[in-house]
């Protein structure tokens, strides 16, 4: 006898009251915020008043009157693109070197440091290199004066044309530890017959890496790049800890400028624009990424 | 001269092993150089931690005697409060991802309930929603419910972001475990809820540690969110509580070092005990992100 559909809910009640908890939490702490921010970019809103609708009057101004909002898209990119070339690009050339050292011991021991970047709390190392840019007493000036090299001494994080350059070299020598475990981790999942068999085939040294081992770990290095796009477009809190956007707006970046209008000068809706528009960037590239997904399940 | 045919022919296994890896010597150097610059600047912190401000005018950024252990009693009495609050905020944070993230992802995998398929989706779609678009409303929302300057104000929206994530990972664990335990549990009358409590959570403790340790990770490194919505510093968790701590004592460069420093070291010890989870982790979900 086939059973209603009222009955297999009965059923399964108890299936849908271990999702009541966690709908209820993304219901009101996920859902309702970001239908809220889409909804809310279309008005004239400060902090308590419900505000005029103007409809896409804030993404208008965003891109013909905001030279401030256009100088924090340049910024994301420059940002995006040194942290590709820094964190994909280093961190492949990393993993690479500690995959082909051959005792383990002190391959061990490398991979094993690669974590010290990620536990290390992020803002220690932001306000360490705050510290070390520092103008009168930090470390870099004085090393370049110590070397003969007083004219290449700077206020780093407060000389409009150099802070931007400052936020993005800091944690020198940007080794991204998650980045060289998971590419690590794919370069020893390659079987030890196809690098053998490419030996026999004369494959040594470069060529081994850029016709076996590149090919075979692209699925990672697609991944970090996705991941480090959005992580580039949303990022902030190094330029929040270390100049705010500042000296007059040369380090801001989109989610700082949104900050900036919704809680220092109150113009919230127009904050939620930023928003919506760091989302649809976002968005582009996940769906990028799905699609990569999508092409390695077949 | 012999060519890699000829010497890969001859010899036990265990040398050709070697031979594909040749050239440590240079690998080692390399990465050596990076190792110690990777530190420098964490070298630098304990040398000026142990320094008080005449010492730190007279030799900046070498050890100086006698050394200041003082620095890191006072840094101890400020930060001490901050770390309290954090370990409250993340580690109620982590129990109601862990409870949350495993009833769905139990049910998700193991009740087939009319319209399952249609919930997953909502609850995945939300990967695609940035923090930047819900920063603005989420913190007008929390003002709203009255919860400004209240520990539930981190608690709450971090359990609903934290869990999408948790029950990625364990409804792909709870779906890899033998369906027919489960049905011969049921067979001998035990409701799901048993089945959950009793028998699906014990197996899937390892896979438990890995999300509270990404959960963890994530809340602990939070920098912004927490100074919008605790108006009060004496409230605030480590992260944005180191950054207001060098902000006030910025002159103090041995105090603000040794704050730093203090401040590092509830990370590293959740490291020492859970390295595995760590690395299975960081690199599963960085994976499944």
């Amino acid at each position: 006898m086939k059973k209603t559909l009222w009955e297999r809910i009965w059923e399964t009640k108890t299936g849908y009251l271990m999702v009541v908890p966690t709908l209820a939490f993304l219901l009101v702490f996920q859902y309702y915020p970001a239908v809220s921010g889409l909804y809310r970019s279309m008005f004239d809103w400060n902090a308590g008043l419900a505000g005029n609708f103007v409809g896409f009057s804030n993404f208008v101004e965003l891109f013909t009157d905001d030279d401030v909002f256009i100088r924090s898209l340049k910024n994301m990119a420059l940002l995006t693109i040194w942290y590709l070339l820094a964190f994909v690009g280093l961190s492949t050339g990393v993993a690479v070197l500690i995959h082909r050292i051959r005792n383990e011991g002190s391959k061990y021991f490398f991979r094993l440091f690669m974590i010290l970047p990620v536990i290390i709390p992020a803002v220690v190392l932001i306000l360490l290199w705050k510290f070390i840019y520092d103008s009168t007493i930090g470390p870099l000036n004085a090393i370049l004066i110590g070397v003969g090299l007083q004219d290449w001494t700077h206020a780093w994080l407060a000389e409009p044309k150099i802070a931007i350059y400052a936020v993005m070299f800091r944690n020198f020598p940007w080794i991204d530890g998650i980045s060289v475990l998971i590419l690590l981790a794919g370069l020893q999942a390659i079987p030890v017959e196809i690098i053998e068999s490419g030996l026999l085939d004369g494959a040594s040294g470069w060529r081994r890496l850029r016709y076996i081992e590149l090919p075979l770990i692209t699925g990672q290095i697609k991944l970090l790049i996705v991941l480090t796009i959005m992580w580039g477009v949303q990022e902030y809190s190094a330029v929040w800890a270390m100049t705010q956007g500042g000296p007059i707006d040369s380090t801001q970046v989109p989610g700082m400028w949104m900050y900036f209008n919704a809680f220092r000068i109150s113009r919230m809706g127009y904050a939620s624009a930023i928003g919506v528009v760091m989302f649809l960037i976002t968005l582009v590239a996940t769906i990028l990424n799905m699609r990569y997904i999508r092409s390695q399940e077949y | 001269m012999v060519t890699h045919s000829e010497s890969l022919a001859g010899g036990p296994p265990q040398d050709q092993r070697r031979r594909l890896y040749r050239g440590d010597g240079w690998r080692t150097a390399a990465l050596g150089i990076l190792c110690v610059l990777m530190i420098a600047p964490l070298v630098m912190a304990v040398i000026i931690s142990l320094k008080s401000p005449s010492q730190f005018t007279r030799v900046p950024f070498l050890p100086t005697w006698p050394l200041r252990w003082e620095n890191y009693e006072f840094a101890v009495q400020i930060i001490s409060q901050f770390l309290l609050n954090s370990i409250i905020t993340s580690g109620a944070t982590v129990i109601g991802v862990l409870l949350l993230s495993s009833l769905a992802a139990y049910s998700f995998a193991q009740i087939r309930f009319p319209g399952r398929t249609f919930v997953f989706y909502a609850v995945l779609a939300l990967m695609m929603v940035p923090a930047s678009l819900t920063l603005v409303p989420s913190f007008v929302l929390i003002r709203d419910l009255r919860l400004i300057n209240t520990y539930w104000s981190l608690i709450l929206p971090w359990i609903a972001g934290g869990q999408i994530i948790g029950i990625l990972i364990l409804r792909a664990f709870f779906e890899s475990l033998p369906g027919e335990m489960f049905d011969a549990c049921r067979i001998d009358g035990a409701s799901d809820w048993q089945i959950y409590w009793y028998v699906a959570l014990p197996l899937t403790r390892s896979m438990l540690g890995v999300v509270a340790v990404l959960n963890i990770l994530g809340t602990w490194n939070n920098l912004i969110w927490p100074t919008l919505t605790l108006p009060e510093r004496k409230m605030w968790p480590l992260t944005p509580g180191l950054y207001s701590y060098m902000e006030q004592y910025y002159t103090s460069y041995g105090r603000v070092m040794a704050g730093l420093l203090l401040g590092s070291i509830p990370l590293v010890i959740l490291f020492v005990f859970t390295s595995r989870l760590f690395v299975e982790g960081l690199t599963s979900g960085a994976i499944k992100t």
